[in-house]
């Protein structure tokens, strides 16, 4: 965080010449400015995340906490969490999970968006109220889902009992696979409005001429889509697929309401299953191994996110 | 630093129809109108479940489905929730007002300084911001948690408040700077000719005119402080500040299936959510797609 502190006069825009000591007094009030959140990138993001390292390559035990010491344990921590099963199966579900809750929460997202990019009445009443479920807590957002998928008397029990597709109730949460797929469905309903609301705005910037161009010339609905709407709006599109990664991936209070990551670990994602080593099973340094893991996962995703940035802003 | 796509969209207010089509376009407006509304109805409809419940007595919810309508209105349920949920309601609205307040002191003055001063690492310190909107929650509540531990800062308001900004600090400085760009330079610079300095101007030109976009920061930060679990649940493990999240998660493990209380409960969470929908609508999308796309 060198550069916010580097007192070296840059060009000031426009501002008359003054004496030396002034510029240099009002560079110092202008990096007053911006030093706080310099310090507070540091402080709440840099270092816990090196600390977090650090934990990892720690024999970091409970008794570590109070007495602040760990002895150096090179990567043993790491070498646990990749001996133990239920690792794997917090990777495995972190993967299937954020494949498949992405595929519908953007196709879902493009859908809905495209239908909105119309003019009609209400339309406009209509999208905002479309935002209800992203600024839920997600914790009201489980517990919802939770009444509609208990086992005795839930709506989706109920409903597909009547359609004659179940006789006995699915108990939801009780298994790997009905409850991954329960935490898959509130996620993709969860993550609706902010896919929709952002592909919203890129439909609105494909210029209405192409499109009438294109109409002009005999394409019909679906090739215009394929062929105008689809290329023009891939920048924004790979920005919300990039972001809804990063989001999915972190994926942590669905699961803990809904399933708490079992039955037997079988629903853990990465998130649940670090917080389970440190918080229930007092593994810290596996624990802050798991999270670094996950945040790998991140570091790689952000990666290809703001190189996706960049060169759509070479672009435009 | 141009923008993707927000910067076009937000002054192309131009609506289209696309298509000529061969229904008159009355009728056509009033079928999109009708399927737009089915949209809503179906991605809705928990939400609206969840109050129905809230509103039926206990003794109906399971026993009969719940319909479109209540079969009978109470707010028996809203009492009870109500008097689990006090206190915790009560630690959720400090937590939350203290991480505006936080990010609001920490944000402003930066998001004015990134969009008004030109300094050498400006690319570097918005690149940290983004990237600080990647972290894993999980990952900062393990380091959190150990070193809160050493400076008696667990089970407290303090601790949860700094780590609750932290959904909100790099946020409100990208969203908020994007809306100080906004602003005309010609009047920072004519105030700089007569003299005015930067803390001056700061108060006096860019924190007037930028109200909306403070005030949209704020009611986001309210927001993410008011929905955050999983520092209440890493950094409370005494249970003495227990913000309603937290509070509802406990219901929930504890009695599973009183639902009518519990939907009750989801309800109240929800009050914040429904007053930024109204207050802010406007600004929701536009703050979004700033948070997300801007660099």
């Amino acid at each position: 965080m060198a550069p916010a502190r580097s007192g070296e006069p840059a060009p000031v825009s426009r501002a008359p010449v003054r004496p030396h000591r002034r510029l240099r007094r009002r560079r110092l009030i202008q990096l007053a400015f911006v030093a706080p959140v310099v310090v507070y990138v540091v402080v709440m993001f840099a270092y816990p995340l090196v600390f977090g390292v650090s934990m990892s390559l720690e024999d970091f035990t409970f008794a570590s906490l109070a007495t602040g010491f760990a002895k150096f344990a090179g990567l043993s921590n790491y070498r646990q969490v990749f001996d133990n099963p239920v690792t794997w199966t917090a990777i495995v579900n972190t993967v299937i999970y954020t494949v498949i809750t992405l595929f519908f929460q953007f196709g879902l997202g493009l859908a809905i968006a495209s239908f909105f990019n119309r003019r009609f009445p209400l339309s406009r009443t209509l999208r905002t109220l479309i935002l209800i479920p992203w600024l839920l807590p997600l914790i009201a957002t489980g517990t919802i889902f939770r009444l509609l998928f208990a086992g005795s008397g839930g709506l989706v029990n109920r409903i597909l009992a009547d359609l004659h597709i179940i006789h006995s109730p699915i108990f939801w949460l009780d298994s790997r696979v009905s409850g991954m797929a329960a935490i898959i469905i509130v996620s993709i309903w969860a993550g609706l409005p902010f896919n929709t609301i952002l592909l919203y705005a890129g439909l609105q910037d494909v210029p209405r001429e192409i499109q009438e161009a294109a109409m002009v010339d005999g394409a019909n609905a679906w090739q215009r889509f394929r062929k105008v709407t689809l290329p023009l709006i891939r920048p924004v599109a790979a920005i919300v697929l990039m972001l809804g990664l990063i989001y999915t991936v972190k994926t942590f209070d669905i699961v803990i309401l809904l399933t708490n990551g079992g039955p037997g670990n079988a629903t853990q994602l990465l998130a649940t299953d670090a917080y389970t080593q440190v918080f229930s099973n007092l593994q810290f340094a596996n624990g802050a191994a798991i999270g670094n893991i996950l945040l790998l996962f991140c570091a790689i995703i952000s990666v290809i996110y703001i190189w996706s940035i960049r060169r759509s802003e070479r672009q435009a | 630093m141009s923008t993707v796509a927000v910067a076009r969209s937000a002054g192309a207010k131009r609506r289209r129809a696309s298509g000529r089509s061969r229904v008159r376009p009355a009728l056509r407006s009033w079928l999109l109108l009708v399927a737009g509304l089915a949209i809503i109805v179906v991605v809705l409809f928990p939400v609206y479940y969840a109050v129905i419940v809230a509103l039926e007595p206990s003794s109906t919810i399971l026993a009969v489905a719940p319909g479109v309508i209540p079969h009978q209105v109470t707010f028996a349920n809203f009492h009870a929730a109500w008097d689990n949920e006090v206190s915790n309601i009560t630690a959720s609205l400090l937590v939350s007002l203290g991480v505006v307040l936080l990010t609001l002191l920490i944000a402003t003055p930066a998001a004015h300084g990134l969009a008004r001063f030109r300094f050498r690492g400006i690319s570097i310190v918005i690149f940290a911001l983004l990237v600080t909107q990647m972290v894993p929650g999980i990952s900062l509540s393990i380091a959190f948690y150990v070193t809160f531990n050493k400076l008696h800062l667990l089970n407290g308001y303090l601790g949860l408040v700094l780590a609750d900004s932290t959904y909100a600090v790099p946020f409100a400085v990208l969203v908020l700077r994007a809306y100080m760009t906004s602003l005309p330079s010609s009047i920072f610079e004519a105030a700089e000719i007569d003299g005015c300095g930067h803390g001056r101007a700061f108060l006096r030109i860019a924190l007037p005119m930028a109200l909306p976009g403070i005030i949209t920061a704020g009611l986001f930060a309210f927001l993410f402080a008011w929905g955050d679990f999983l520092f209440a649940l890493t950094l409370n493990s005494s249970g003495s500040v227990q913000p309603l999240t937290l509070g509802l998660y406990k219901f929930v493990t504890a009695f599973g299936s009183n639902w009518g209380p519990m939907m009750a409960t989801v309800v109240l969470a929800a009050i914040p959510s429904g007053i930024v929908l109204a207050v802010a609508q406007r600004w929701i999308s536009g703050g979004l797609q700033a948070g997300a796309l801007k660099g």
